[in-house]
């Protein structure tokens, strides 16, 4: 899949534009080279509707000079002289910011796990297997239920930095994934459900995921009356229903920028509760075969596992060179620098600041889902919502809605309700009573990084308000 | 190098052409000899900027060029693609997706109906929607003055902690060749820009964001009065801080033009996309011709509105891009479709396939979506009937899911309506509903029916877009 020289050839790539910014006498600078391929199937109507491959990769560039910085991207080596004057010209008319420099080489360790050469063997045609094992199993599960979208792929991504300040690194990951939708279309009644399963090792051939998808349009059909009045109520948020609302949101409020200027609904409470008691929250940018992990962030400097929330109070925040510079030499904090967490989503962007694996734990017991029933004993399974996005990161409030839902009371699962609207404020929601599944799943993010979440009951703060 | 041959210079090739014809040919031929039906190659160059400034400093502003091209090949009725920034290695790829699309057919089943495409005319020509103001030779100083405009105007409140205004333009071209010889280049540009403003008062602390933009170069920038832009943002960040939660419930609703917008793209546009809906992922299945909403409403896509952020000249098929009357009267009248979903419902093209990038494939896509106007005055005469309601303006986006036919919209901020009349501002409303219920409940459109605010679309592959209409009544949504 990965060409066997495509690592030397982009850190050979990286050394050339490196050569020429010495030669023009550029202070600082900073090149970073990604080269992906990979294959990837799509299935529509329970059937594979294409199969596709292929490769893209490209060169950022970053100088900084005094304090001042640009950036530009290329494709074309051919064109490095050119991208190289854009940034020195974007990086003439930039603001100083005092101390800003670029971070200097540090001793990085491997972060395990990153890389499965059994994923490089993997062909076209295996990756149909796959889908038609997929198929099959779903039909297996219900002969009702179709795979009516998603698809499956594998990937290599070849990564290099290098910098005017001794930082050179590079190295290979890979990527198996697959997402679909599964729909049971009878009886005049259609229900579906969406399930995903990512890893940076091979995948089971039928990962456990498909058949959470089928129980899911399984048990959501038929669905019950339910009171209509809007109420506040207790709701328990599987994982998956959880992690759309929680990357919108809660990696955005402890960046180091955002707090700083005021702009996170965590602002001005360093040291102070804001979680429920039990929890805390861990960006661990070194976890072994971590999505998003790895040796070095996205401007080279180590990655760390950091708390930034212990035991409910926030201890922390994330910091990337720049961001940390520039809120220091603006004077809205005494003191910061990188902790590791620069992100860039591509070659085609300077790094920002974002979390890496991101987790939320509990220092109590964590429980199974009978035990989280029984505790709600009247309220909601949430198990997707719609519209995570137009939450609002700022002030953490959302409004969202749901057609995956259960009803419970007593603690038992009375049935599905047919839709429902959701609203609260997660902020405030996960500063009361709070309590975790014992069964933690990785989900993705709308912000950055990857979301280690359990299922989670908030007994107060949202409102449901059914269809 | 693995990444190689897209142009040295800083624009575009000399010759005009970043695909050298003769070899592309070659190749479509080839497939063409190892059994495919049908090949083409679309490549597409973009030449982009985006700026920021954060409270009127420069953070970044990032100039780029990105090349890429697809290959796609119909060979036994099933489809084999190949994506790459390597121009030169295209050729090489033409046997192995022949394999692929070969390897996908080989496991379809007898009653699996084989992908085969509607007919088009075949044309080779070029069409350039050249802007006034070509946008590659707008230089950064007079985008951060634009932006700053915007900034002043949207920052002057001690309570406005902070503003991030962006700028982004592209310049787009694209060259589509064929083995059924087509061979077309179109070029044209898209600009924008926006402010995320952000007020705190004591413990509260709210955003509001705002947007400008369209297909055209700079001359769209300067059509816009920044100032009141930003100074629009401002006032409605501030009346952030004091409006209340939204009531919870099934209420009449006001929608104003970019919520109208948001409600139409997200309600009826996507289940009108005939791929979906003959991926058996849509509520509007065999529903063309039937009676789906009131009859005062009508919906158009047309990628031919000048201006419409969704605007362009041809489709990623290489077809030329026409009005589609989704909905005339309440009727279903089109799906919005390409050539392979034209084919499948027997109807006729009507050029709604668009791609991301150069690096993706064509799926259906909507460009500029919108109800057609109706018959009352203005917003108070939309009002003065309704007890107890809300009237909700600005987007911050929306979700659909196709298959159920259920929507959900969210609005930046709204009033609560009491005896006909606004009364107090209301924040986080969002409305959720089912797309065949709430057509019907439609019962009010002003006259004046036109886009608003630019936005994107997400359907895996990301583009812009532009909706709109009227000012809009539903008789009861839920609102939460």
């Amino acid at each position: 899949m990965l060409p066997d020289d495509a690592l030397d050839r982009i850190t050979e790539g990286c050394r050339t534009i490196g050569k020429i910014c010495q030669a023009q006498g550029i202070q600082q600078w900073e090149i970073v080279a990604t080269q992906s391929y990979g294959h990837s199937i799509d299935i529509e109507a329970g059937k594979i509707a294409l199969a596709a491959g292929g490769g893209e990769g490209g060169y950022g560039i970053r100088v900084v000079e005094d304090g001042r910085f640009g950036y530009a991207y290329l494709v074309d080596l051919g064109s490095a002289d050119y991208a190289l004057k854009q940034a020195r010209d974007i990086a003439k008319v930039s603001p100083s910011v005092k101390g800003f420099v670029l971070p200097s080489e540090q001793t990085a360790k491997k972060v395990g796990g990153l890389f499965d050469k059994n994923i490089l063997s993997i062909g076209p045609e295996d990756l149909l297997e796959q889908a038609d094992a997929i198929l099959s199993e779903v039909a297996s599960l219900d002969d009702r239920a179709v795979v009516t979208g998603g698809g499956l792929g594998v990937g290599a991504s070849a990564t290099a930095i290098y910098s005017s300040e001794g930082i050179e690194s590079s190295g290979v990951t890979t990527s198996h994934g697959m997402g679909i939708q599964v729909s049971i279309d009878a009886d005049d009644e259609l229900t579906s459900s969406y399930e995903g399963d990512s890893s940076c090792q091979r995948l089971p051939n039928v990962p456990d995921c498909i058949a959470v998808a089928v129980d899911w349009a399984q048990k959501t059909r038929g669905p019950i009356e339910v009171n209509s009045e809007a109420h506040d109520t207790p709701v328990l948020m599987t994982s998956e229903g959880f992690s759309p609302l929680f990357s919108m949101v809660v990696p955005t409020a402890i960046r180091g920028d955002r707090l700083a200027r005021d702009e996170s609904f965590w602002s001005g409470k360093q040291g102070e509760l804001v979680l429920a008691g039990d929890l805390s929250l861990i960006d661990d940018g070194r976890m072994e075969g971590g999505r998003s992990s790895s040796s070095r962030d996205g401007e080279g400097v180590p990655t760390r596992r950091q708390t930034l929330i212990e035991n409910g109070r926030l201890v922390g925040s994330m910091w990337s060179t720049r961001d940390a510079a520039q809120q220091v030499a603006e004077g809205r904090i005494d003191h910061a620098e990188t902790n590791g967490c620069a992100v860039r989503g591509s070659h085609q962007s300077p790094p920002g600041t974002g979390c890496a694996d991101l987790q939320m734990v509990s220092s109590l017991k964590s429980s199974s889902q009978d035990a989280l029933l029984e505790r709600m004993e009247d309220g909601y399974i949430v198990h997707s919502v719609m519209g995570a996005h137009t939450a609002n990161p700022t002030s953490g409030d959302f409004s969202v809605t749901s057609s995956t839902l259960l009803r419970v009371e007593g603690g038992q699962i009375l049935g599905p309700v047919k839709q429902a609207g959701l609203s609260g404020n997660l902020a405030k929601a996960l500063s009361q009573d709070v309590y975790l599944g014992d069964d933690v799943r990785i989900q993705g993010s709308y912000s950055s990084g990857n979301m280690h979440l359990p299922d989670v009951l908030l007994m107060q703060g949202l409102r449901i308000n059914p269809a | 190098m693995v990444m190689s041959a897209s142009p040295t210079d800083e624009h575009r090739p000399s010759t005009g052409r970043y695909l050298d014809q003769s070899k592309i040919q070659a190749a479509l031929d080839q497939a063409q000899d190892l059994g495919a039906s049908y090949a083409e190659v679309r490549l597409m160059a973009i030449t982009d900027s985006s700026v920021a400034l954060r409270d009127a400093k420069l953070e970044r502003a990032i100039p780029g060029q990105e090349v890429g091209v697809t290959l796609r090949i119909l060979a036994d009725g099933a489809w084999g693609v190949h994506s790459t920034t390597d121009l030169v290695s295209l050729p090489s790829q033409i046997e192995s997706t022949v394999r692929l699309a070969k390897a996908v057919a080989a496991r379809r089943s007898s009653k699996d109906r084989p992908v085969q495409l509607a007919e088009v005319p075949i044309l080779e020509d070029e069409i350039h929607w050249k802007p006034k103001q070509d946008v590659r030779n707008t230089d950064l100083q007079t985008k951060i003055d634009h932006l700053n405009t915007l900034h002043n105007s949207a920052a002057d409140d001690d309570r406005i902690i902070s503003v991030t205004c962006g700028w982004s333009d592209e310049h787009l071209h694209t060259e589509l060749m064929t083995s059924e010889g087509m061979n077309r280049v179109w070029s044209f540009q898209r600009s924008l820009i926006n402010a995320s403003v952000t007020g705190r008062d004591g413990g509260e602390v709210v955003s509001y964001r705002t947007r400008h933009g369209g297909e055209g170069g700079l001359e769209v920038i300067e059509a816009c009065d920044l100032g009141e832009l930003g100074e629009s943002a401002r006032i409605a960040t501030l009346r952030l801080l004091k409006a209340e939660r939204a009531p919870s419930g099934k209420l009449p609703l006001i929608a104003d033009r970019d919520l109208t917008g948001v409600y139409i793209h997200e309600a009826l546009g996507h289940p009108c996309e005939a791929d979906l809906v003959a991926a058996g992922d849509s509520c509007l299945a065999g529903k063309l011709g039937q009676t789906i909403g009131n009859d005062i409403v009508s919906v158009v896509d047309d990628p031919t509105i000048r201006g419409g952020y969704g605007a362009h000249p041809i489709d990623d098929e290489g077809l030329d891009t026409r009005e589609k009357n989704l909905i005339q009267n309440g009727v279903l009248t089109e799906y919005l479709n390409h050539r392979e979903s034209a084919h499948h419902f027997g109807i006729e093209p009507n050029a709604g396939a668009r791609a991301q990038d150069g690096l993706h494939h064509p799926l259906v896509r909507m460009s500029n979506t919108l109800i057609k106007g109706g018959t009352h005055n203005d917003v108070d005469e939309l009002m003065e009937d309704i007890q107890y309601g809300v009237f909700a303006c600005g987007s911050r986006g929306g979700q659909v899911d196709t298959g159920r036919g259920s929507f959900q919209f969210a609005a930046q901020e709204a009033w609560l309506i009491e005896n006909g009349e606004i009364t107090r501002p209301l924040k986080d409303v969002s409305v959720s509903g089912l797309t065949l219920q709430i057509l019907k409940d439609v019962d009010g459109l002003t006259r004046d029916a036109r886009l608003a605010a630019p936005g994107f679309c997400g359907k895996g592959q990301t583009v812009p877009v532009g909706d709109g209409g009227p000012i809009m009544r539903i008789s009861q949504a839920l609102v939460g």
